[in-house]
């Protein structure tokens, strides 16, 4: 079934499928899949996708029984439980978790500063099911972990989330990822930063074999204010990451950083793009990959710096390990600078692990296997050692281990 | 060159009958626009066997179907096909200076800066020499002394004459006409380019360029280079001049095939120093080449080295095939953009065979408002053991107008390879500036010594007569932006 009668016959499952505006917007997008036809050759993001899964799938969406939950702990810590996408309203002095609305949509989809030409946020607003939107307010230090549950076989969650960080508030956000049924989620999270406020995103992404994630985000910063993510990828399933960070005023700061593991037949797209738009900004994107047995990887990463933005510090670096050799990774870091007082630069290596090292380790008595282990571990030690949640580092390593007992 | 030198060549080229020099050439006129019947006018004219008539009208049919490559970060009207002379203009059609006196006197001192003897000057800037050129006689000595090492160096007209077996054998066979419309467009309508032949086991003496070749002056539109380096063989080639060159072609669509056999090595330099249009981005040349090297025995080796100065649009990316084990691929560029021109630039190295090795290193300094991109792709497949790649390009920015883009594509399918990027962006070194400045160089002395710092590892890889020339050429191309 092509998108647009897929999209017709399921109208009425749709979020704001009666609004005028969002339905001309939303024929515009069909057009753009009609004229495109997720033409693979000319569009490098669409590369390894098994794009039948994505075009022509079976729309499948239930509004769960059991609604989310909330817990309010000690601290100023929130634990939230998210069905299906959905998360039940919420209020008090320091947070604000609502349905997202139509105005979040045009907001959105009127953001020019945005490139809309990504096909899977498209898809995302086309068919449009579920999100939330959360808003710390003020002068708040919030932590809040969201497990992310699905219900059923066979569903398509198509998420939109809002988070709006107040002014001079700080935000420790836990998103976990880890289902077992075969469905399809594709999350756009769309993150706002006022002055002087700080987001932590921490995404733990486990799903098993049949489960697709499709997860972007775009973050705008605006004056003194700092994005850190961390993308932490063992899923079994197909992953993407696309990440967007826009540095929209002075002073702000935005740091992607990501680790995959990959294995069997499993495939992972992943992309950091960093607009710079004003002066004295900084960015760093750093992802790491290793890949085993017949497991593909991509990884874009680009840095934009505008005419506008001198003083600006952009940074790069994307590694990646191959274990086996039917394991192929692609990396394309790309610099796109157009003011004179900037400090740019960008590395990228691809390889096997050092054979001098494995030498130096064997000759101490260790086994080949081992002494792979040890320096996979050291690969990624810098990103694991930098969390400063315990209870998080603790969740990783054991999920690292079990990626490692796999390695032959 | 400024308007003004547009200005002076406009005014020569409405003046064409005042000479009278058209009607002795009219039945030769060609028409404009391109077609089937072009084509085999082309190769009547160049008295062509019936094969590589047919070889060219493929080529046409191929082209027919193709869009243009859109991915280069480049913006240009479209291109008329149909508006553009295919087979050389004749003389005459446009009116070239009488003397030195008639050129712009800024080109003039272009040339005196490069140190360029002044019976070259007028060959450079188009006047009407009549005294035979010293370079024919060079290029006899030369010519007796290659064939007598077996070396065949003419045009490619002249091979598919005498050579047909080469020229059959290896001619598209590194580029294939269909691999995308530039290609498809030369294949079909090439008129001129050098041919080279070296013997197993022959080490070239000189530097083969096309200086050197007879007949050589009119460099054509749609050049076709073809360089075959059999077993064991070594040549260095020369392609171009540091001299900005005055063209009236805007479009220019040339090939180039190198093949290098097991032990062979070939080595292809190019200055490239065409029109740039003037200082408000009118005119110019654009340039779309295509440029591929076949390492196709075992320990070959080919290496490009470019240092690209002018042109409107650039759009080149010499690139390696590493077919044989243990071959190398090397490349050096240096790309300089000023005022508005915009170069799309780089180079692909796809290993192959086992243990190959690729070098490059990419300058690209942008000045005024031009547009400088690095595009470069590495990429192993999955029998290239032990394969290494190292590649690092540095862009400079002078000014806040400009922009400088790197775009490297890396993809590996083999986990015994390693594969390495360093890339980096920034403006000229305050501190080295100030330093330059404090020991008595002006300013615009400090930046050119800087940025001549800055290409080194380039410029360095050029033969010897080349790189004192070259040097000159980034400090002339500096000039006028900095400051």
């Amino acid at each position: 079934m092509n998108i647009q009668d897929n999209y017709l016959k399921n109208k009425k499952n749709i979020f704001f499928s009666e609004n005028k505006d969002i339905q001309t917007h939303r024929e515009k997008l069909i057009n753009i899949f009609e004229n495109d036809k997720f033409d693979k050759k000319n569009n490098e993001s669409l590369k390894n996708i098994n794009l039948k899964n994505f075009i022509d799938f079976k729309y499948k969406y239930l509004i769960p029984e059991e609604t989310s939950v909330i817990n309010n702990n000690q601290d100023n810590s929130y634990s939230i439980v998210s069905v299906n996408g959905q998360c039940s309203s919420f209020k008090d002095d320091k947070i604000e978790i609502t349905k997202i609305l139509d105005e979040d949509y045009n907001d959105f989809s009127k953001n020019d500063t945005i490139e809309h030409n990504d096909h899977f946020v498209n898809l995302n607003s086309l068919f449009l099911n579920c999100g939330f939107k959360i808003v710390i307010k003020k002068n708040n230090n919030i932590k809040i972990k969201i497990s992310n549950i699905i219900t059923d076989d066979d569903l398509t969650i198509f998420q939109k989330n809002n988070y709006i960080c107040e002014e001079g508030s700080s935000l420790n956000l836990i998103e976990e990822y880890e289902n077992k049924n075969n469905s399809t989620s594709n999350v756009l999270n769309v993150i706002k930063l006022e002055k002087n406020s700080q987001l932590n995103h921490f995404l733990i992404q486990d799903n098993s074999p049949n489960h697709n994630l499709i997860i972007t985000s775009h973050s705008s910063c605006k004056k003194d204010s700092t994005f850190n993510q961390k993308v932490y990828n063992f899923s079994e399933g197909y992953v993407r990451n696309f990440h967007y960070s826009e540095l929209m005023e002075t002073n702000s700061e935005a740091d992607l950083q990501g680790i995959f593991f990959l294995k069997d037949n499993n495939i992972s797209n992943n992309k950091t793009f960093v607009k710079h738009l004003a002066e004295d900004c900084k960015s760093n994107q750093v992802y790491k990959g290793i890949l085993n047995d017949r497991s593909k990887a991509t990884y874009f990463s680009n840095t934009h710096v505008d005419q506008a933005a001198q003083k600006t510090e952009g940074y790069q670096l994307s590694k990646g390990i191959l274990l086996s050799d039917n394991a192929s990774y692609f990396s394309k870091p790309e610099l796109k600078i157009y003011a004179d007082d900037v400090k740019c630069s960008h590395g990228s290596t691809i390889g096997p692990i050092d054979e001098n090292a494995i030498f130096y380790l064997r000759s101490r008595g260790m086994s080949k296997i081992a002494a792979t282990k040890i320096l996979i571990s050291s690969f990624i030690n810098e990103e694991l050692s930098s969390i400063d949640n315990e209870q998080m580092s603790e969740i990783i390593q054991k999920k690292l281990v079990r990626y490692l007992s796999k390695v032959k | 060159m400024n308007s003004e030198t547009l200005n002076t060549l406009d005014s020569y080229s409405k003046n064409k009958y005042k000479y009278g020099f058209v009607t002795e050439i009219d039945d030769e006129k060609p028409k404009k626009g391109l077609n089937e019947d072009t084509i085999k006018f082309i190769s009547l004219k160049k008295n062509e066997p019936e094969w590589m008539l047919d070889w060219r009208l493929k080529a046409y049919s191929k082209w027919k179907k193709m869009k243009e490559p859109k991915w280069a970060n480049l913006s240009f009207p479209e291109i008329d096909y149909q508006d553009i002379y295919y087979y050389s203009a004749p003389k005459g059609f446009e009116k070239k200076p009488k003397d030195l006196s008639e050129v712009d006197p800024k080109l003039i001192e272009t040339y005196n800066k490069l140190g360029i003897p002044l019976e070259e000057q007028k060959v450079l800037a188009g006047v009407a020499v009549d005294v035979v050129f010293d370079s024919v006689s060079v290029a006899t000595t030369y010519k007796g002394e290659l064939e007598k090492l077996g070396i065949i160096f003419c045009s490619i007209g002249e091979a598919i004459q005498k050579h047909p077996d080469l020229i059959k054998k290896y001619l598209g066979s590194v580029i294939p006409p269909g691999d995308h419309s530039f290609s498809a467009l030369n294949s079909a309508v090439f008129t001129d380019g050098s041919f080279v032949y070296i013997p197993e086991g022959v080490k070239c003496p000189i530097e083969l360029s096309t200086y050197f070749r007879i007949n050589a002056e009119n460099t054509g539109q749609f050049e076709r280079t073809l360089i075959i380096a059999d077993k064991g063989s070594y040549v260095s080639y020369l392609e171009g001049c540091t001299a900005p060159k005055r063209d009236d072609n805007q479009l220019h669509a040339a090939n180039v095939e190198l093949i290098a056999l097991e032990d062979a090595e070939i080595k292809y330099s190019t200055v490239q120093n065409w029109y740039p249009g003037d200082e408000d981005g009118k005119g110019g040349i654009y340039n779309f080449v295509t440029k591929r090297g076949l390492c196709a025995g075992k320990n070959s080796k080919i290496s490009w080295t470019q240092v690209e100065t002018g042109s409107a649009i650039t759009w080149k990316y010499p690139s390696c095939i590493l077919k044989g084990d243990n071959s190398i691929g090397e490349f050096y560029s240096v790309a300089i953009t000023n005022n508005f021109q915009q170069a799309d630039t780089g180079t692909k190295m796809t290993h192959i065979g086992k243990n190959t090795k690729s070098k490059i290193i990419s300058k690209g300094i942008s000045l005024g408002k031009s547009q400088n991109t690095y595009r470069g792709e590495v990429s192993f497949l999955r029998k290239a053991d032990k394969a290494r790649n190292y590649t690092q390009c540095d862009s400079l920015l002078v000014g806040n107008q400009c922009g400088a883009h790197t775009v490297p594509y890396i993809d590996s399918k083999n986990n015994t390879a390693v594969i390495e990027h360093e890339a980096s962006t920034s403006k000229i070194n305050e501190d080295q500036l100030y330093y330059c400045r404090q020991r008595g160089l002006s300013h615009e002395e400090a930046v050119s010594l800087i940025v001549n710092g800055f290409c080194k590892q380039v410029l360095q890889e050029l033969p010897m007569e080349f790189a004192v020339e070259a040097q000159k050429l980034v400090s002339i191309s500096l000039e006028g932006s900095v400051g």
